[in-house]
């Protein structure tokens, strides 16, 4: 992707195609160009020090866009659970249009974008891509089924690159629940960008469960952009397991009093994988709370980074800031990076974190081996102890069961 | 049951059982007493094989040495100790552990592992027996358990597992009176000529409930006397001063 010739022919060709509607070619092009200046993120970059997209991208030089004419889809991915479903086919929607009781779920319509100075990949988004879904919950509305996303991908597309914007808007008083998965059907390489806007009106409620398992070569960005007014609040649970390559990223604008964001994911990493999460949250109203929690438990080779930052505005008195981060290092090669900021301006403000990672305490499977447990066996027991206190916390039952088996399908292998 | 040849347990290069002679023959209770810091737990320890603990000389179970076996292999074996102090594991459920430990030493011993309602029910039966809330069981294993809590989850264990030989270190301190008796009743319970115990404790109180047939003094690594129950009314009396140099 450094080879600015070679990705400039392509977004000629791509910027024609018929599906780009002529609203947003303008947009595209000023993105396009911001990010020819700004230049594929490098390790040098204070913003993507930590990143593996500053190793990875230099691999695809020879970006393929593709749409993939072929919309079936698989049944035995479909969760038994009643929900409303969201399918995304190696980056197009093909589900179709939902309507009913206060929920709207679209093909992504938005064309206006904004920039992150240090964030050219955003930028890359909005230059290529394709729309994702639009979802709208009304005003005192309480979406009863939960929504699930499914974003999969297929192994007839023959492209090397996908970029998704999608966007979600609860108004006044509203409340949903939104699980989203990561299907993979082969090994291919695939360097996927996903851009999420969520907005969040006064008393508005929003959880979302993510659960990005196994790939090979692929190489994830998630950014996630979200909007919080007066006492709203979103909660989010990520599990990532064996991500060859990824980057989560979350902004979380906290611009009403007394809302509340609560970010939480769990990693469970092997062989080179490499996770990097890197969360921003910005308190800048009055008693506003936050809440950041990450386990990792890394095998191998693996590596998985962790940034977050509190940013403390100087009018957000009465701030509640919570940072807590453990890492369980089960090689000595696996490597955890860890690097929390608090950028405070207000006086009145309680913010607290904390950083530890270790090897599996010993003494705790020597306990363990003595009620005859063999020594893989009640290592699995502690890494699962270990994880599962983050899975704890998910109040939807069907969501965690589905971390659960994932984390007892982990085990077994 | 055990026999125990010239023992001799490092810890760290520092030597702390330092030839130690025992024999304890099925059915038979032994009671070991001796100063904080004389090696009792550590002795305990090598009997379960833990690592880091350099053993030499013979432990024999059945007429196997049992030097080379591991920890979770002992167990299998049937032997059990009752720790001094068990540990906390945040994450892993008592309910979830209890089993995992019981269809393990099932499996080895080549007997049916139980399923869930089966060993609900087991592990009902036992835990009231102890006393044991079964609210506690659906919590992480020792967390938040009361020191006595712990030491009663521990004869749980042991009742379920149903082991051969039985280390119990300490497992009276920390009881209130209740509780001694209800664990003492526990483990009296189990008696039975086809299981040993070897018991460490520093109170002639709980000798009063669980008739040991010998009672050991130890001291820096070894067994210095060796008696019936009544050497321990003895040590109540007039200490270790006698017995140690
Ligand atoms: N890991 C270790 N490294 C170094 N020394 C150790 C280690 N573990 C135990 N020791 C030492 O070995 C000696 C015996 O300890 P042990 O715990 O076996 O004593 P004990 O007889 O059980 O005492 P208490 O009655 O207080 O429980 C002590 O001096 C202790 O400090
Ligand atoms: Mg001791």
């Amino acid at each position: 992707m450094n080879d600015l010739e070679k990705l400039k022919n392509h977004f000629e060709g791509f910027k024609n195609l018929e599906f780009i509607n002529s609203e947003s070619v303008q947009s595209r092009i000023d993105a396009f160009e911001r990010f020819c200046q700004k230049g594929v993120p490098s390790l040098k970059q204070e913003h993507w020090k930590y990143s593996p997209l500053s190793k990875d991208l230099i691999h695809f030089q020879n970006l393929k866009f593709s749409l993939n004419q072929n919309k079936s889809f698989n049944d035995t991915h479909f969760e038994k659970f009643d929900h409303y479903r969201v399918l995304l086919k190696d980056g197009v929607l093909i589900s179709d249009d939902i309507k009913e009781e206060g929920l709207e779920i679209t093909k992504y319509k938005q064309d206006q974008f904004y920039e992150i100075e240090k964030n050219q990949i955003l930028d890359f988004n909005n230059a290529f891509f394709t729309p994702g879904f639009e979802i709208r919950v009304d005003s005192n509305v309480n979406i009863k089924k939960p929504i699930v996303i499914y974003n999969y991908f297929s192994k007839d597309f023959d492209g090397n690159n996908i970029n998704n914007k999608n966007y979600i808007y609860l108004d006044k008083n509203s409340k949903a629940e939104i699980y989203e998965k990561n299907i993979f059907e082969d090994e291919k390489d695939l360097f996927f960008t996903k851009n999420l806007d969520i907005e969040l009106e006064q008393d508005a409620n929003l959880v979302k469960y993510y659960l990005n398992s196994t790939n090979n070569n692929k190489t994830i960005y998630n950014f996630i952009r979200s909007k919080l007014k007066q006492n709203s609040e979103f909660e989010k649970f990520n599990f990532s397991h064996n991500v060859s390559s990824c980057r989560d990223e979350i902004i979380a604008d906290l611009n009403g009093t007394n809302a509340f964001v609560s970010l939480n994911n769990i990693q469970h990493l092997s062989q080179k994988c490499f996770h990097e999460i890197k969360w921003e949250i910005n308190h800048n109203e009055e008693n506003t709370r936050s809440s950041q929690f990450v386990k990792s438990a890394l095998h191998d080779d693996s590596v998985a980074a962790f940034q977050g930052k509190i940013f403390v505005d100087s009018k957000a008195q009465k701030t509640d800031g919570y940072q807590l981060s453990r890492a369980l290092l089960l090689s000595d090669r696996s490597k955890f990076l860890s690097k929390p900021e608090l950028e405070i301006y207000a006086d009145d403000v309680k913010c607290s974190h904390g950083s530890s990672s270790g090897s599996i305490d010993q003494e705790s499977i020597f306990y363990l081996r003595s009620r005859g447990i063999n020594e893989p066996q009640a290592k699995c027991m502690m890494i699962e102890g270990f994880l599962a206190e983050v899975i704890n916390k998910v109040k939807n039952e069907d969501v965690r069961n589905i971390f659960y088996n994932k984390l007892n399908e982990i085990n077994n292998t | 049951m055990i026999d125990i040849k010239n023992l001799k347990v490092s810890v760290e290069d520092k030597d702390i059982i330092k030839g130690l002679n025992l024999k304890i023959n099925k059915g038979e209770v032994h009671a070991i007493m001796g100063p904080n810091g004389s090696g009792k737990s550590t002795l305990s320890y090598a009997l379960s094989g833990k690592e880091g603990y350099e053993a030499e000389g013979e432990i024999n179970y059945n007429g196997e040495n049992i030097l080379e076996l591991n920890t979770e292999e002992r167990a299998q074996k049937g032997i059990f100790l009752a720790f001094q102090y068990p540990i906390e594991i945040p994450g892993v459920f008592t309910n979830n552990f209890l089993r995992t430990s019981l269809n393990a030493v099932r499996k080895a011993k080549g007997e049916k592992e139980l399923n869930a309602v089966e060993f609900l029910n087991l592990v009902k039966e036992k835990s009231q027996k102890l006393k044991i809330d079964k609210e506690m069981l659906s919590r992480p294993l020792n967390v938040g358990f009361s020191g006595g809590e712990k030491k009663r989850n521990e004869i749980l264990q042991m009742s379920l597992l149903e082991p051969n030989f039985i280390i119990m270190d300490e497992t009276d301190s920390g009881l209130d009176i209740d509780a001694l008796k209800i664990v003492s009743n526990g483990v009296n319970a189990m008696r039975s000529p086809e299981r040993s115990f070897l018991i460490i404790t520093h109170y002639q109180r709980l000798l009063n409930y669980i008739k040991p047939d010998f009672v050991h003094v130890f001291s820096d690594g070894k067994i210095v006397e060796s008696g019936d129950w009544k050497l321990a009314l003895e040590l109540e009396n007039d200490g270790y001063a006698k017995f140690v140099s």
